[in-house]
């Protein structure tokens, strides 16, 4: 499939597969704590929503109870949004993509480098908005089903975000197309990060939740393949 | 029992919207090919003429 | 490379025949629904421009993976196609459907699976086409949109599943239908027989319309590399 899968079958291949991993990572996370341009820029729209939230619709005690997961998940999938557009922008205008496609290295390690880090941007933003959200609407978000769903809606956005925003930083119309591209894909994982967050916030019983978190758990693993798959393609020259 | 709805009106639109949406693209099909033809012929042109 | 083949030919008045028959069945052989009246005819060539819809975006995530594998540009046109057709088919299907609804079920729109599911479809097909609008070099332009095209039909089931179980969890009646009812009527055997030659003619009407929508694109691509040539 990959011209280049005869690299994996060496005997040292993997350490050198996940030190490579580990370099575009650390690239990503040190330029970014250096700067703190892309984080800020996300929390700061992230609480924006919020706030526009507040005054869009009524918050009272009762209706939070419903719409709190809504709130959130718009506010983590436009916030993401952000964060994947810079940081695909940033390989493209500092040429940093030309580099790492010249190491001799799977070229699959971009993909799951870029995507790793999009993850800890993405979780990051969600340490800072959850507490946020806490203290604002005196709801505890702190419950690990809740964690464990913000961690596998934010897999599945990022495995398909990534890739598409690859495609779309190339595209001249490059800041409006990936929403335009990410949205009517990433649905089932919105519909199912929805249910599961208002399930475990309402404490509602395990089998309820159950089906939703198998949908996330297929979806992020079903994405996560196709994307692998298909990188190849998307930043061949 | 009282028959059928009378629900002409909404079957007409249904319809309407159905072949003229069809004519419409059909003839867009039409005028575009007639104009990439003209855009060959002239970048042909073009083309000799180098 | 020009001349129009004679099998179109044959095609087009194929089609042009099946279709003017189809017609005339549901307006004169099938009989008139009991309840519904009228509008229930409708319903024949809802469903036939949904199902091409449907159809067309199987064929896009086909040729999409044929196109990466082969890199042959004919895969490239033929995606083009059956997306732009798999639009104005699925966008009819979409208004017909509402048609019919709203004096069925009084609204003009529920959030049902099948209605959420194919909008969703159509808003992919749209965004398909505005990332190759973005792209200027053919061939990234053909593989981005091959890409686009495998992931939209894989998620395609999985937005349907994931709204499925939405609204079984949650039969919230939003509009004043009953989302479970399709409007659902017994067909006669007549009825039966219209609705599926609908189908068999709106299959071949997609096959026409792709012959010839696949030979405007030969002749776009043709065009686009005389530009090119000429423009080095």
């Amino acid at each position: 499939m990959s011209a280049t899968t005869h690299t994996v079958n060496e005997p040292r291949a993997l350490p050198r597969y996940l030190s490579a991993l580990w370099a575009v990572i650390w690239k990503d996370l040190a330029a970014e704590w250096r700067s703190r341009e892309m984080l800020s820029a996300m929390l700061v729209f992230a609480l924006l929503v919020i706030l526009i939230f507040n005054f869009a619709l009524e918050l009272d005690a009762l209706a939070r109870q419903t719409v709190t997961s809504g709130v959130l998940w718009v506010t983590f999938a436009f916030a993401g949004t952000l964060g994947l557009n810079r940081s695909m922008a940033v390989e493209k205008d500092r040429g940093c993509l030309d580099g790492l496609l010249l190491a001799p290295v799977d070229r699959s390690v971009i993909y799951f480098g870029k995507a790793l880090s999009n993850l800890v941007f993405m979780l990051a933003v969600a340490a800072i908005v959850l507490p946020v959200y806490s203290i604002l609407y005196n709801t505890n978000l702190f419950r690990p089903g809740l964690l464990l769903v913000v961690l596998l809606g934010s897999v599945g956005y990022v495995a398909v975000g990534t890739l598409l925003a690859s495609m779309a930083i190339q595209a001249r119309t490059r800041d409006i197309l990936l929403p335009i591209l990410l949205f009517p894909v990433v649905i089932p994982l919105l519909v199912a990060a929805v249910k599961a967050s208002t399930g475990f916030l309402q404490a509602l019983p395990i089998e309820d939740i159950r089906p939703w978190l198998n949908l996330l758990v297929v979806y992020d693993v079903i994405f996560i393949a196709a994307a692998f798959m298909v990188f190849d393609f998307v930043v061949e020259e | 029992m009282e028959g059928p709805a009378n629900t002409l009106a909404y079957m007409i639109a249904g319809y309407a919207i159905i072949f003229t949406v069809l004519a419409v693209y059909l003839v867009s099909l039409v005028v575009r090919w007639r104009n990439l033809r003209q855009d060959e012929e002239t970048l042909r042109e073009i083309e000799k003429k180098r | 490379m020009d001349a129009k083949p004679r099998w179109l030919s044959v095609l087009d008045v194929v089609t042009a025949l099946m279709l003017t028959a189809a017609t005339i069945m549901v307006f004169f052989y099938a009989p008139m629904e009991a309840v519904m009246g009228p509008v229930q005819k409708v319903f024949y060539y809802h469903v036939a421009h949904a199902w091409v819809g449907m159809l067309s975006f199987i064929v896009a995530g086909i040729a999409g993976i044929a196109y990466l594998r082969t890199k042959n540009i004919k895969w490239d046109i033929v995606g083009l196609a059956t997306v732009e057709l798999g639009m104005v088919f699925m966008l009819v299907g979409i208004v017909t459907g509402s048609i019919w609804a709203r004096p069925i079920w009084n609204t003009w729109w529920t959030w049902d699976p099948r209605l959420t599911t194919t909008t969703i479809m159509e808003l992919i097909y749209a965004a398909y086409l505005m990332l190759r609008q973005g792209i200027e070099d053919p061939e990234r332009r053909a593989r981005f949109g091959a890409v686009y095209a495998i992931l939209g039909v894989v998620s395609v089931p999985l937005t349907f599943f994931s709204i499925r179980i939405f609204r079984t969890i949650h039969p919230v009646v939003i509009g004043g239908g009953d989302p479970g009812a399709d409007g659902s009527f017994d067909m006669t055997p007549k009825m039966l027989q219209t609705f599926l030659f609908s189908l068999l003619a709106f299959t071949v009407l997609y096959a026409d319309l792709m012959w010839h929508r696949i030979r405007l694109g030969r002749l776009a691509e043709r065009v686009e590399q005389l530009k090119l040539r000429l423009s080095q």
